[in-house]
C-alpha cells in the first residue's frame, strides 16, 4: 500500500477527557505514523470524535498529551494556531463559510495565515477545486452545492494549507447515500497520495479498503486495534465482536 | 391653509433644527456602534473582570431611563469638564443606545453556528480573524433590520436632548409653539418632519437588507 515510515506523527499518550463527571475518554493511548491512514470505529458516544478533537485542540484534554511530529500540544493561542496550520480538519457538517464562494472558502486561510499572495491562493484554490472535481462550481456560494460537493470544498480548504496531518470526523455522515461514494473517492486518493489520515467513520468498506490501521472505542476506551483484516474479521475482544455484528445484522 | 401657512413659515427654523437632530443621531449611531461593539466584545471575553464589567454596564445602562441618564451626564459632567449641551446631550444618547446595540450584536454572532468558529480555528485562523472574517460579516446580515431599528429609536430619542437646552428639532418647535401659542400646530408639524425622516431611513434599510438578500 502507501508507504509508511517508522516516526509517529500523532502520538496520544494517557489522554482523558472528562465533561464534568462524564468521563469521555479514559486514558488513551494511540499512535499514528507518517503516512498511516488510521480509522477510529466504534458505537456512538464512545469517544471516537471527541478523541479526534482532541488531537488539534478542538477540545482540551483533562489529562494526557497530545504530541504532533514529537511537539507536545499546548493550548496557548499562538501555539495552537500554528499547529493548525499544519492539521486539516474536515466535519460532518461540512461547515464551510456560507458567505464565500467555494473558491473564496479555500483561499482565505491561505491568506490570512499561510501568508500566501492572493494571486498565488487563488491558483492553488482553482487546481484542488479541479482536483476535488469541482473545478467548475469556483464562484458557487456553499447553498447552491450538494452535500457531496460541499464536503469536497471542505476537503480543499483544508489541503489548502498543505497539512501534513488530516482529520476526518465522520465526514459522509451527513451524506445521503449516493453522495458518500464521491468523498469517499477524494478520501482514498488523498491516501493513495501518502496523506496522514485520522478518520473517524461508520463506512466499514472504507476502513477495510483505505485503513492501515483501525481503532475501535468503546467506553472511552480502545477496545481492539491493528491492521483492518484483524480488527474487522478477527477480533479478539468480546466488545469487538459485539459491536461488529450488530453493524452486520444493520447491513 | 393656515396650518400650510405655518408649515411653510417655519421650515427656515425648523430645518436648522433639523440638522442638529441629525448630526446628534448620527454621532450617536457612530459612537454608539463602537461602544456597542466594545461592550459585547467585553460581554463575550473569557475574561472575567472584562465580562462583569459588561454585565454590570448592561444592567445599569438598560436600568435607567434616557432622561435620567441624560441629566446625571449632562450635570455630572458640565460640573468637571467645560463641555457643551450638545456633547453631553451625544454622549448621553451614545450611552444608552450602546447597551442595545451591544445586545443586537450578540445575538447576530449568536447565529453564526458554532462550527463555522470551528471551521476557522482548524484553519489556524486566530479568535480575531475568526471573529471579523468570518463570524462578523455573517452576523452583520443579521444584525441589519435590527440596527436600523434602533437608529430610528436614537432619531426619536434625540428630542430628549431638548430638556438639556439643546437647540435641537423638538426644541425648536417647543420655541415656536410658545410664541405663538399654537402648540398643536407645531408639534403637528415637528411630528410630520419626524415621520419623514423615520419613513427615508426605512426606506434605505430595505434597500440595505436586500442588498445583503443578495449575496449568497
Amino acid at each position: 500500500m502507501t508507504q509508511i515510515d517508522g516516526q509517529p506523527r500523532v502520538r496520544i499518550t494517557g489522554a482523558t477527557k472528562k465533561f464534568g463527571d462524564n468521563v469521555v475518554l479514559n486514558n488513551v493511548d494511540l499512535e499514528v505514523r507518517a503516512g498511516e491512514v488510521a480509522v477510529l470505529i466504534g458505537p456512538s458516544g464512545a469517544g471516537k470524535s471527541t478523541l479526534l478533537r482532541c488531537i488539534n485542540g478542538l477540545e482540551r484534554l483533562t489529562s494526557g498529551t497530545v504530541e504532533i511530529d514529537g511537539v507536545r500540544l499546548e493550548y496557548r493561542e499562538r501555539s495552537l494556531n500554528h499547529m493548525r496550520e499544519h492539521v486539516g480538519m474536515v466535519f460532518q457538517s461540512f461547515n464551510l463559510f456560507p458567505h464565500l464562494t467555494a473558491l473564496e472558502n479555500i483561499t482565505m486561510a491561505q491568506v490570512v495565515v499561510g501568508k500566501r499572495s492572493k494571486s498565488e491562493a487563488h491558483d492553488r484554490a482553482a487546481k484542488l477545486l479541479f482536483r476535488v472535481g469541482l473545478g467548475e462550481k469556483a464562484n458557487s456560494y456553499p447553498s447552491a452545492l450538494s452535500g457531496g460537493q460541499q464536503q469536497r470544498v471542505a476537503i480543499a480548504r483544508a489541503l489548502a494549507m498543505t497539512p501534513k496531518l488530516m482529520l476526518f470526523d465522520e465526514p459522509t455522515s451527513a451524506l445521503d447515500p449516493e453522495l458518500v461514494g464521491e468523498v469517499l473517492q477524494v478520501m482514498r486518493e488523498l491516501a493513495d497520495e501518502g496523506m496522514t489520515m485520522v478518520v473517524v467513520t461508520h463506512e466499514m468498506r472504507f476502513a477495510r479498503q483505505v485503513a492501515d490501521h483501525v481503532v475501535l472505542l468503546a467506553d472511552g476506551a480502545i477496545a481492539e486495534e491493528g491492521p483492518p483484516e484483524i480488527v474487522l474479521d478477527a477480533p479478539a475482544s468480546d466488545r469487538a465482536r459485539s459491536f461488529l455484528s450488530k453493524l452486520q445484522a444493520d447491513g | 391653509m393656515e396650518f400650510l401657512n405655518a408649515l411653510i413659515a417655519s421650515s427656515p427654523a425648523l430645518l436648522k433644527g433639523l440638522s442638529v437632530t441629525i448630526g446628534l443621531t448620527a454621532l450617536t449611531l457612530v459612537f454608539s456602534v463602537i461602544l456597542g461593539a466594545i461592550i459585547v466584545a467585553m460581554k463575550m471575553s473569557s475574561i472575567p473582570a472584562f465580562s462583569r464589567f459588561a454585565t454590570g454596564y448592561l444592567a445599569v445602562v438598560r436600568g435607567i431611563p434616557l432622561i435620567a441618564l441624560l441629566f446625571v451626564i449632562y450635570f455630572g459632567i458640565v460640573s468637571v469638564f467645560k463641555v457643551d449641551a450638545f456633547t453631553a446631550a451625544a454622549i448621553g444618547l451614545s450611552v444608552h443606545s450602546s447597551a442595545y446595540v451591544a445586545e443586537i450584536f450578540r445575538s447576530g454572532i449568536n447565529s453564526v453556528h458554532n462550527g463555522q468558529v470551528e471551521a476557522s480555528r482548524s484553519l489556524g485562523m486566530s479568535r480575531v480573524a475568526t471573529m471579523s472574517r468570518v463570524v462578523a460579516p455573517q452576523a452583520l446580515r443579521v444584525v441589519v433590520p435590527a440596527l436600523v431599528n434602533q437608529a430610528i429609536v436614537s432619531l426619536k430619542d434625540s428630542a430628549v436632548a431638548s430638556f438639556i437646552t439643546v437647540d435641537e428639532l423638538f426644541m425648536t418647535a417647543q420655541r415656536l409653539s410658545a410664541a405663538t401659542f399654537q402648540p398643536l400646530t407645531y408639534y403637528a408639524i415637528v411630528s410630520l418632519y419626524y415621520l419623514a425622516m423615520v419613513g427615508a431611513m426605512t426606506f434605505f434599510a430595505g434597500k440595505v437588507e436586500r442588498y445583503f438578500q443578495k449575496r449568497g
